[in-house]
């Protein structure tokens, strides 16, 4: 039977042959790439597995990521905010867009995030290809909109090439482009910092300042910037000076819940040295400024964080303590994440 | 779906009764829905903030306001006919079945519904904004809604914005702004999750019911339906709302007046578009019906 049906699709292809060229036969084989998932790492997003990375998917992901067309005037990319040298986060305190515009917080980093169940600083989003719409037609970051971007690169050879091998068909729709730039996103893992290389006995020691800024950070910071990821992803409200962007009410803005003004994501310390500024609009320059703060007191408020009502509205470090904390923090900072 | 079909079935059949009755008799005409916008009786007039035509407004708490810009989505449209039965319009495609009001552009102020079945309407349902399932930006879905107004884009939440209101108020002419819209909540694909109190607050569209003064009689004639949208209610309805200066710092429970305090939305919502619960009919109501 088989043989039968090989010799009759023989036959066929020859006599087709004579009439019109025939195409060698496209082979769909997009395989899913092989994530390694950091030992001790939180569990990933349900949407993760939905999404998963494939080999061309991810390129393609990573194409679009870097493309300014994805901007009204093809001036801005996602790469434009998202440096690898900031570990895909900026210096700016906030971020600016197109026409130089002046956004409205500070862009977070874009690493682990498969490993997060919130996005950005209010949690207004929990799965990341809901996310890829946002910065696009947003109008002080790129402006545009999903149909003017289909519409520049539905011409490009390239891309069609990436989307017939990533998804079996030509066809290029805003779903495929949010999924494929999560795709790539999925893939940036920071995971071999000296911290890690410490954890897992790869040979490297703390120094004696780091070790001692790890005992800081495990009896001062530890509650909220706790996990592998550091950062428990709980919303909190720790009295920093307030965005002067009457928009601005932190988490309420999705929760439209007065306990939670003001409140935001706790951000991860991995490569926080590559992130300055610090806080939701940039309002800190550097870490020691960040710990000043803390050490001298923030805003009261009813809602401030029990953590620190319970402290005199205040995280009290010496010095040397603070001195020792960054050198802990900088241990946290992966050199092949934002080199390679 | 099953609703749908058995709408669908349903009237067809009665077209096919009332056709048969007689031949001169179209099996379906236009409705217009043509909403008046006011403060009480009177007609807004927009202004800027020193403007002394723009129509003032006192509400319940002594608070003198008046508007630069009224502008909302209506979506969801369904007529229900004598019989009880319901026909919905285009609910799903918001190309065709949703518009945007806006004072300010007269012609946005008359909805034209084409092709509605003949028979006796006695009342009308629509949503103030946008059902769970629709709010999504989707400009490949509905370019041309999608596009009518991109100042309705809420666009950290990817979704519309069911009312914008300017204006200002007070001696000073302070500026008030009230924005509504829902924010995330619950899992859009499944409404059930929309039901708890936190999920209302956080879902702004509303459904109105409204029963017609006049049965609107769809054949011969074409029928206009009058609706009035009365903006008095947007601070003096079920809920009684001072606007307040903004609070230095956001002090929990402060409520900044330029712009609508998140944590208050759901008071605006509930007074121009109900409670979906004891107040279905929110701001609106008929004036009269021509047919």
């Amino acid at each position: 039977m088989k043989k039968l049906l090989l010799t009759f699709c023989i036959l066929w292809m020859i006599s087709s042959c004579t009439e019109e060229k025939v195409d060698a036969p496209f082979i769909f084989d997009n395989p899913e790439i092989a994530i390694n998932i950091p030992a001790d790492f939180p569990e990933v997003n349900d949407s993760f597995f939905t999404n998963k990375p494939t080999k061309y998917g991810v390129e393609l992901g990573k194409k679009l990521f870097f493309d300014k067309k994805l901007s009204r005037d093809n001036t801005v990319s996602c790469a434009t905010c998202h440096i690898q040298e900031n570990a895909f986060a900026d210096q700016n305190p906030k971020g600016i867009g197109i026409d130089g515009k002046i956004g409205f917080r500070n862009t977070p980093p874009i690493q682990n995030l498969a490993f997060m169940q919130v996005y950005n600083w209010d949690g207004n989003k929990t799965a990341l290809e809901n996310q890829v719409l946002v910065p696009i037609i947003t109008p002080e970051e790129m402006d545009s909109s999903i149909l003017e971007v289909i519409g520049k690169i539905s011409n490009d050879a390239t891309y069609i090439e990436l989307f017939h091998k990533t998804f079996g068909d030509d066809t290029i729709t805003g779903e495929r482009i949010f999924n494929s730039i999560a795709q790539f996103e999925y893939t940036l893992i920071s995971a071999n910092s000296k911290y890690d290389k410490v954890k897992r006995k790869e040979g490297a020691i703390f120094t004696d300042n780091e070790a001692q800024g790890y005992q800081v950070f495990k009896n001062k910071c530890a509650n909220c910037h706790s996990t592998e990821l550091f950062t428990d992803q709980s919303f909190r409200n720790i009295g920093f000076p307030v965005n002067p962007n009457s928009e601005e009410k932190g988490r309420t803005r999705v929760s439209l819940n007065a306990k939670d003004l003001m409140s935001f994501r706790v951000p991860t310390l991995r490569n926080i040295a590559y992130t300055a500024p610090y806080g939701s609009f940039g309002q800190f320059a550097t870490l020691k400024e960040v710990l000043d703060y803390l050490d001298k007191g923030v805003i009261e408020s009813d809602n401030l964080d029990p953590i620190l009502k319970d402290n005199n509205n205040r995280i009290p470090l010496t010095e040397k303590e603070k001195e020792n904390l960054i050198s802990f923090m900088k241990t946290l900072s992966d050199l092949e994440f934002i080199t390679e | 779906m099953n609703n749908l079909k058995k709408y669908l079935f349903l009237s067809i059949i009665s077209l096919a009764i009332i056709s048969c009755e007689d031949d001169s008799i179209p099996v379906a005409n236009n409705v217009t829905l043509a909403f008046n916008n006011t403060f009480g009786n009177t007609t807004i007039v927009l202004g800027d903030a020193t403007s002394t035509e723009a129509t003032q407004n006192t509400s319940s708490e002594n608070q003198v306001h008046h508007f630069s810009e009224a502008k909302y989505i209506i979506s969801n449209i369904r007529l229900i006919n004598k019989d009880g039965i319901e026909f919905p319009y285009n609910v799903n495609n918001l190309d065709t079945g949703a518009t945007i009001i806006d004072q300010s552009n007269p012609s946005t102020l008359q909805y034209v519904l084409n092709g509605i079945p003949s028979t006796e309407y006695t009342q009308i349902k629509f949503g103030l904004g946008v059902k769970a399932a629709l709010n999504t930006l989707d400009q490949e879905l509905f370019p041309a809604f999608y596009s009518a107004d991109k100042k309705l884009h809420w666009f950290w939440a990817t979704g519309y914005r069911f009312t914008k209101i300017e204006g200002f108020y007070g001696e000073t002419n302070t500026p008030l702004s009230v924005h509504t819209g829902s924010v995330l909540g619950g899992d859009k694909t499944d409404e059930t999750t929309w039901s708890s109190e936190a999920a209302h607050a956080r879902n702004a569209y509303r459904d109105i019911t409204l029963d017609l003064t006049t049965n609107a009689k769809v054949g011969e004639n074409a029928p206009k339906i009058n609706i009035k949208a009365d903006f008095n209610k947007v601070l003096s309805g079920t809920n009684k709302i001072t606007l307040n200066a903004a609070t230095e710092g956001y002090v929990s429970g402060s409520a900044p007046s330029h712009h609508t305090s998140p944590e208050t939305m759901v008071q605006f919502v509930d007074n121009m578009g109900g409670n979906g619960d004891t107040d279905i009919t929110g701001m609106f109501s008929i004036e009269s019906v021509e047919n």
